[in-house]
């Protein structure tokens, strides 16, 4: 019997793929059936599914029973941003979808689902996002700008290895008191990493998408026959341990998590998928 | 001769490797534009933040394209605050470059160095002239082998100005100084 999932996360998200894998399967269905929360660690690798599935001639189907959920997802951007490639079962009505029109301007989300199509929109970006961490979290400037430069390496990476693809982002915040963290979620549809890294001869043969993961997070290991290259998603891994967070790399069949009070990298097996999912939690440095 | 490539009409937050292929661009016209032993300034008064691919692309390209391309020239950074400052320190460090950081009229090397080289740097930097291996060897009381090892790196890494001179007793020698 299959374990119904209430909290659609970066973790669980494995279980919920390995309960049907719509790359797998011939059937293009997302089932969100008894979800009650989702988080961008899930919502983003479904956008960014979604737009991989369409493309490769598919029509994924998106299935959500709760009203929350279904309201979450529309005001949060999702169903916008998945609409011309995947439909709602059931449909979202067009009295539903005005009922919420009016809150279209309270975003649930610190960041909408954003899709990223251009570097040369990403700048603009990452203001935004350290704008609205510094007013509405009240982060110190430095530490917006440390959130911000993670993302800002983060999405980078993501157009290094997308081909006529493009990546998809999100930022939300959780928890309470000193609990409280941020949750930052990058994912494309694109080769993954594995096959990026494959390009440079110099990497020498990449046997699994486990091992191309930790070379990805190694010093000077890139794409490129270049020496300024290859260091964004180590930097990312330093700013994750200053903020006391983790970092999980998700890519092909292989997830690494990176847990930051040790510095140590789990990796796990898990369904496969195309493209690179990245989720960053950081602790949150709001001030009250 | 010194020119100054001011970041700050870029913005006060530079993102990405884009950004900085583009102002790279200028620095080149500018590098190119100077004659040896001449310097650039990359001014960063103003700028709050930049990225690590930002500092990878526009710091790191051009310091390693620096002595193949424009052999003799030098490129000086000033400005930085706090924190592009640390990040620039962790850019260069990760790609194993240094530079010459101007801070208050003083310079020192900013990015991974061996304590040895920074050690040398400082007294060059100390001098208000020029100063021989001859002279440097007495002063860090190490051979002159190693005083000479220690110019030649510094030289090679653009972080310090060589020139030809002659010695008291007529001999052709070279004077090394910092930049100023």
């Amino acid at each position: 019997m299959v374990a119904v999932i209430k909290k659609l996360d970066s973790v669980s998200f494995d279980q919920f793929l390995n309960d049907h894998n719509p790359f797998e399967h011939a059937e293009s269905k997302f089932n969100l059936g008894g979800v009650k929360l989702v988080t961008p660690g899930a919502l983003v690798p479904i956008a960014a599914a979604c737009h991989a599935l369409a493309s490769s001639g598919r029509a994924p189907v998106i299935t959500v029973d709760d009203f929350s959920v279904r309201s979450y997802l529309l005001r949060c951007g999702f169903t916008d941003m998945v609409s011309r490639v995947a439909t709602f079962d059931p449909p979202y009505s067009s009295f539903l979808s005005s009922a919420f029109e009016w809150r279209r301007g309270r975003n649930p989300m610190l960041m909408e689902l954003t899709k990223i199509e251009r570097g040369s929109a990403l700048p603009a970006l990452l203001d935004q996002v350290v704008w609205v961490l510094r007013h509405r979290l009240k982060y110190r400037k430095y530490d917006a700008y440390d959130v911000a430069t993670a993302m800002s390496e983060i999405c980078q990476n993501t157009f290094d290895h997308n081909r006529n693809t493009c990546g998809f982002m999100a930022m939300q915040g959780y928890g309470q008191g000193t609990g409280r963290f941020i949750e930052i979620a990058v994912a494309d549809s694109g080769e993954g990493l594995r096959a990026t890294l494959a390009r440079n001869a110099k990497n020498g043969l990449i046997r699994s998408d486990s091992q191309a993961i930790q070379m990805a997070t190694r010093l000077g290991t890139s794409q490129y026959d270049d020496p300024t290259r290859g260091t964004g998603l180590y930097h990312l891994l330093e700013i994750a341990y200053k903020h006391q967070g983790s970092v999980q790399f998700r890519s092909g069949s292989a997830k690494t998590r990176f847990r930051m009070d040790t510095r140590r990298g789990w990796s796990f097996q898990v369904p496969p998928m195309p493209g690179l999912q990245i989720t960053l939690t950081l602790r949150s440095k709001e001030r009250p | 001769m010194e020119k100054v490539l001011n970041l700050k009409k870029y913005g006060k937050a530079l993102w990405t490797r884009d950004l900085a292929k583009d102002i790279r661009e200028e620095l080149n016209n500018l590098l190119s534009g100077i004659s040896i032993g001449d310097v650039v300034v990359i001014d960063a008064t103003g700028v709050e933040v930049f990225d690590y691919s930002f500092a990878n692309e526009l710091f790191g390209k051009s310091l390693f394209g620096l002595g193949n391309e424009y052999p003799g020239k030098f490129l000086v950074v000033e400005g930085l605050t706090t924190y592009t400052r640390e990040n620039l320190i962790k850019a260069l460090e990760s790609l194993n470059l240094a530079m010459i950081e101007r801070k208050k009229g003083k310079v020192e090397i900013i990015g991974k160095i061996h304590p040895a080289y920074q050690e040398t740097f400082k007294v060059i930097a100390a001098i208000k002239d020029s100063i021989s291996a001859n002279t440097l060897k007495d002063k860090l009381n190490i051979n002159l082998t190693a005083a000479n090892e220690r110019l030649v790196k510094l030289t090679a890494m653009g972080l310090v100005r060589r020139e030809k001179a002659t010695s008291t007793a007529g001999r052709e020698q070279f004077l090394y100084s910092a930049l100023r």
